[in-house]
This record gives C-alpha cells, sequence and structure tokens, in this order.
C-alpha cells in the first residue's frame, strides 16, 4: 500500500469514522441537487437522514465545508449562471432557480459570482461561457 | 510534468477526452496544452515536457508515493471507472469512499498518478 492510499484510510477513519451517518448525509445533499429549484426544507431533510437539525447542520458542514442552506444557495446560483448563459431573463432565471425574490437573487448573485445577472449575463453572451466574467 | 509529450497528448485527448488546444514548437518539445471539451477557453492544462533534472526527482518521488499529480471532478466516478478501465487505463486505488466523496487513482503512462472524484 502506497503512502497515499494509508493517508486516504487514515483521513477517512479520523474524518468520517460512521460511514453509515456520511451516506445519510450525501443523500440530503443529493436531495437538495435535485429538489433546488422547488421549495426546500432543510428541517424536513434533517428529520429524513434521522438527525435533529442541529445535528444535520454540523455534519454538513463538517462533510461540505458550508451549510445547508449555503450549498442550496450555491448549487441555485450556479444553475442561475447556466440558465442565464441560454438567455433566459433574470426574473425567469430567478423564479426558475427557486428563488422568491429578484432583488434578493439580485444580491446574492453579484456576492457570489462577483457582478450583477445582468451584467454577467452580458458578459457571457459577449465572451462565451469561458469569458473573462 | 510529463516524460513523453507525444505518449501524453494520446493519453489525455483520446482517453481521458480533453482536446488538444496549442501544440508550438519549442525546440525538442513543444508548448502543449489540451482544454476539456465543454470549456474549449476554459483553463488550459499543461503537459510540461520533463526537462528539468530535480522535477524528474521530485515526480519519481510522488509517483512512488501513489500522490496524485492532478484531479479532475467526474459526475459518474463508477461509470468513468468502467470506461477508463475499457480503455486499458490501468487503477492503482479503485474508486474508494472517503466521506462525502469517492476517489479513484491510474497512471497517466506518462509518470504521474490522476485522481478522479465524484462530490
Amino acid at each position: 500500500m502506497t503512502f497515499y492510499e494509508q493517508e486516504v484510510r487514515r483521513l477517512s477513519i479520523l474524518m468520517y469514522p460512521r460511514p453509515e451517518l456520511s451516506r445519510r448525509i450525501i443523500q440530503a445533499k443529493e436531495y437538495i441537487d435535485l429538489h433546488f429549484q422547488g421549495p426546500v426544507d432543510l428541517g424536513s431533510i434533517a428529520g429524513k437522514a434521522f438527525l435533529s437539525k442541529f445535528h444535520f447542520l454540523r455534519l454538513f458542514k463538517l462533510h461540505y465545508g458550508m451549510t445547508p442552506h449555503q450549498y442550496l444557495t450555491a448549487v441555485r446560483l450556479r444553475e442561475a449562471r447556466r440558465l442565464l448563459a441560454e438567455g433566459l431573463p433574470v426574473s425567469q432565471v430567478c423564479g426558475a432557480v427557486g428563488f422568491d425574490s429578484v432583488s434578493s437573487f439580485k444580491g446574492l448573485f453579484k456576492r457570489y459570482w462577483g457582478r450583477t445577472p445582468s451584467t454577467l449575463k452580458k458578459a457571457i453572451l459577449e465572451t462565451g461561457p469561458a469569458g473573462k466574467v | 510534468m510529463v516524460d513523453d509529450q507525444k505518449k501524453a497528448l494520446h493519453f489525455y485527448t483520446e482517453v481521458l477526452g480533453f482536446i488538444k488546444k496549442r501544440d508550438i514548437p519549442m525546440g525538442e518539445h513543444s508548448w502543449l496544452t489540451v482544454v476539456g471539451p465543454q470549456e474549449p477557453d476554459g483553463t488550459e492544462l499543461l503537459l510540461e515536457p520533463m526537462g528539468f533534472e530535480p522535477a524528474r526527482v521530485f515526480q519519481k518521488a510522488l509517483f512512488d508515493a501513489g500522490i496524485p499529480a492532478n484531479m479532475f471532478q467526474v459526475k459518474d466516478i463508477q461509470a468513468e471507472y468502467q470506461r477508463l478501465q475499457g480503455l486499458g487505463v490501468v487503477f492503482k486505488m479503485p474508486p474508494t469512499q472517503m466521506g462525502p466523496s469517492t476517489i479513484a487513482t491510474f497512471a497517466d503512462t506518462c509518470g504521474n498518478y490522476i485522481q478522479i472524484f465524484q462530490v
């Protein structure tokens, strides 16, 4: 066994000693991946994982480096960028990725991507999806 | 870094699915880069020739320790594992669960291990 394989094994045991819990957190993350377009109740996801809300939040952050709510927002904003690149209007994108308020969407989008949805959309459409935006 | 650019170009394009972006002659080697097919104007992966002796020592130390030189995210690691095995890729580590991610490593035939992962 190489040094790297030993390290993978050591860190797995150290960081994720209970594979069953990891499996439940992965399922919760996959639920968010599939259902982010609609209302996502993180309390009910915790319940489906048979975990208290606090325990779920702590474990999710341990596994993914962010809270479930931050992850949900990131998934929505990544999809929003993709839809904007297809030329969809900002208001339509906002609803399509699960945000209720356009102003809140615009604020979150700017914080995440560094530009407002409309300026980033313009830049993408002018330079292509991998443009310097 | 790769110990044979011609072999590396074959592996990274024909096996891994990258696209050649630049192949500019530079003496005995070339400025050789590949890109992902979905982002032809995105980040380029430089297949740098092994032209600096201490680098060879470093690359060998990484390889002997099984440490990947690079890693790429995949959507379905089991499917990718099957596909690459079918193309003759030799895996050092089969898909292995590590908390929220599953990782696998294989040799790139040019002196490196590459890791693929699914999160």
